[in-house]
């Protein structure tokens, strides 16, 4: 799915990376866990979380996360922004809690990391 | 060895790069018609074991540390360069590969060679050993110290090159509590190994390893290091710390066991994972712990399993 | 829809308070800062989390969630169990990752937003 087509289903906008909404993700993960990412996330995924610290961007480099998007409408902070922005990883933003993006994506086809193989 | 494996990347740079890419080119040089005695201060003062002797732009001998200390016992420091200098020089040029240049360290023993432009035959620079390593570096964008240089250099890089395996060693401290640059040290070996080459699925399973430990040192410690040492075959990253230790290690390692405060669970930590993140993603662990004392974790990770 | 229907339709495995699966389930909150739930979840919401620590049960209790989904195959501890026994709050178990289980959470009908 492309990122502006998760965009768009999320109502959502583009924090940073506004160039890469082009880019397909394969899947979706949505987690506030980062041990939890790390561990059963697999590559080129949209991770989805209320979390908005670098960490957040750290964890997603690790694993090669293609996007990322905050809910709840939790913006990041300039940090997080310049940490993403120099790990080439676009951030998205949604007013929708976690529940709703999660299950509005699902809906849409995008698989979760178990499904896509 | 294919490009994917590990070392591959360097033994390919070694015939990419060229002599010119990484020579010095601030080259000290003396005149033939200088006075030996003055060498004396000029190998002081720049820490030189010898220099070129070029006459406008021609190289037309060497003079090392050697000659000089005969033409002293000799009682001749009047005598001028010309007359002491050894005229059949060995040189390379600066389009040669450097692996020429390896090669022909590793047969003539010498410290370093002058470098010729092949067309105008002028002297453009010297190089040694170092500067190869270095450029080598560079050229995988590897941030190293010069401390590391001599790691390299100790540990027979050339002869390594040659034999077609290499080590190398990186080392990077970790700050307790400084959520900020927390996993830094991960990101940068990650970067590392994907420049030198290695297949992604192991530079992944060496990132969220080493990401984890990274974190448990910044969570729980004052502070610790990391140091990842690099092989031909395999990866072993190790994480110190002298922090307060794990009392009871089966247990740690219970997933989603986790003493975390709550500020740290809030940040997305704590979730007691990570240690069997660790154990999971490397082929070997070891964890040692005292407590009061610190923590030792040692995780290798093989390129065939 | 009840909570056991749910469990039915999604086959998890209950973990604590099977006797109190005939709740009417309104919505779903996927989440795995307790600060978040406490401050976001709404009543009579399914709450979908990795967390397996006992703290969720307060959580629960407090904000009168209709039950909790711990994801990812994960167990929880057997702090957490007895804990949640004893408060009746069901705690189901599903293999799938959080995103999968919301989004057949989200076919059944529920959804995240009052
Ligand atoms: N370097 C260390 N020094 C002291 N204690 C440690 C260290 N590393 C781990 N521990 C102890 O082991 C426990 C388990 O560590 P683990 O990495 O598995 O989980 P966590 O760090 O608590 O959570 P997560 O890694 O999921 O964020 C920790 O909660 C802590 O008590
Ligand atoms: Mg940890």
């Amino acid at each position: 799915m492309k990122l502006e087509e998760v965009r768009r289903i999320l109502d959502g906008e583009v924090v940073s990376g506004s160039k890469s909404l082009d880019i397909e993700v394969a899947m979706a993960c949505g987690a506030d866990l980062m041990s939890d990412v790390l561990a059963f996330i697999k590559q080129d995924a949209l991770l989805i979380t209320g979390l908005t610290n670098p960490q957040v961007v750290r964890t997603a480099e690790m694993v090669d996360v293609k996007a990322i998007c905050f809910v709840r409408g939790k913006r990041p902070g300039q940090e997080t922004i310049t940490m993403a922005q120099k790990k080439s990883i676009p951030l998205l933003l949604t007013h929708l809690p976690m529940f709703e993006a999660c299950g509005r994506l699902y809906k849409n086809g995008l698989p979760g990391c178990s499904e896509a193989e | 060895m294919g490009k994917d494996d590990g070392f591959g990347r360097v033994q390919e740079l070694s015939y990419e790069l060229k002599v010119g890419e990484v020579m010095t080119t601030t080259v000290i040089t003396v005149a033939p018609d200088n006075r030996v005695g003055d060498l004396r201060e000029l190998f002081r003062a720049n820490k030189m074991s010898g220099t070129p002797v070029v006459a406008g732009d021609r190289l037309v001998g060497i003079i090392s540390i050697e000659d000089f200390i005969k033409c002293l016992a000799d009682g001749e420091m009047d005598c001028p360069v010309r007359m002491r200098m050894t005229e059949k020089v060995e040189v390379l040029y600066a389009d040669e590969p450097v692996v020429h240049a390896i090669h022909k360290f590793d047969r003539r023993g010498f410290g370093r060679f002058p470098v010729l432009d092949r067309k105008t035959g002028h002297l453009v620079g010297i190089l040694s050993k170092g500067d190869i390593i270095k450029g080598l570096l560079k050229k995988l964008e590897i941030d190293y110290h010069e401390e590391e240089i001599h790691h390299y250099r100790a540990s027979h890089i050339f002869e390594d090159i040659l034999a077609d395996k290499t080590a190398i060693r990186l080392k990077y401290d970790v700050r307790g509590k400084d959520f900020e640059n927390a996993g830094a040290s991960a990101s940068a070996l990650k970067k590392t190994l994907s420049r030198l080459g290695f297949h992604p699925q192991v530079i992944r399973r060496v990132a969220i390893a080493t990401y984890e430990a990274e974190m448990n040192i910044v969570v729980f410690t004052p502070k610790g290091q990391m140091l990842a040492d690099i092989h031909p075959d395999h990866i072993e990253v190790k994480a110190v710390d002298k922090g307060p230790g794990i009392p009871d290690i089966e247990r740690a390692l219970v997933p989603g066991f986790s003493t975390a405060p709550e500020w740290v669970r809030e940040l997305g930590f704590g979730a007691g994972m990570g240690l069997s993140n660790i154990q999971k993603s490397s082929d070997k662990m070891v964890l040692k712990s005292k407590v009061g004392k610190g923590t030792d974790l040692r995780m290798t990770f093989f390129l065939y399993r | 829809m009840k909570l056991e229907e749910i469990v039915h339709e999604l086959k998890m495995d209950v973990r604590s308070a099977g006797r109190n699966l005939a709740r009417e389930v309104r919505g779903g909150y996927a989440s795995d800062l307790l600060s978040d739930v406490m401050a976001n979840a709404e009543k009579d919401y399914l709450w979908v989390t990795l967390q397996i620590h006992q703290n969720i049960v307060a959580v629960a209790v407090l904000k009168e969630l209709a039950g909790v989904i711990i994801v990812n195959g994960r167990e929880p501890e057997p702090e957490t169990l007895a804990k949640a026994e004893k408060e009746g709050v069901p705690i189901l178990v599903t293999q799938l990752p959080t995103f999968e289980i919301v989004g057949r959470l989200h076919q059944l009908g529920f959804r995240g937003t009052a």
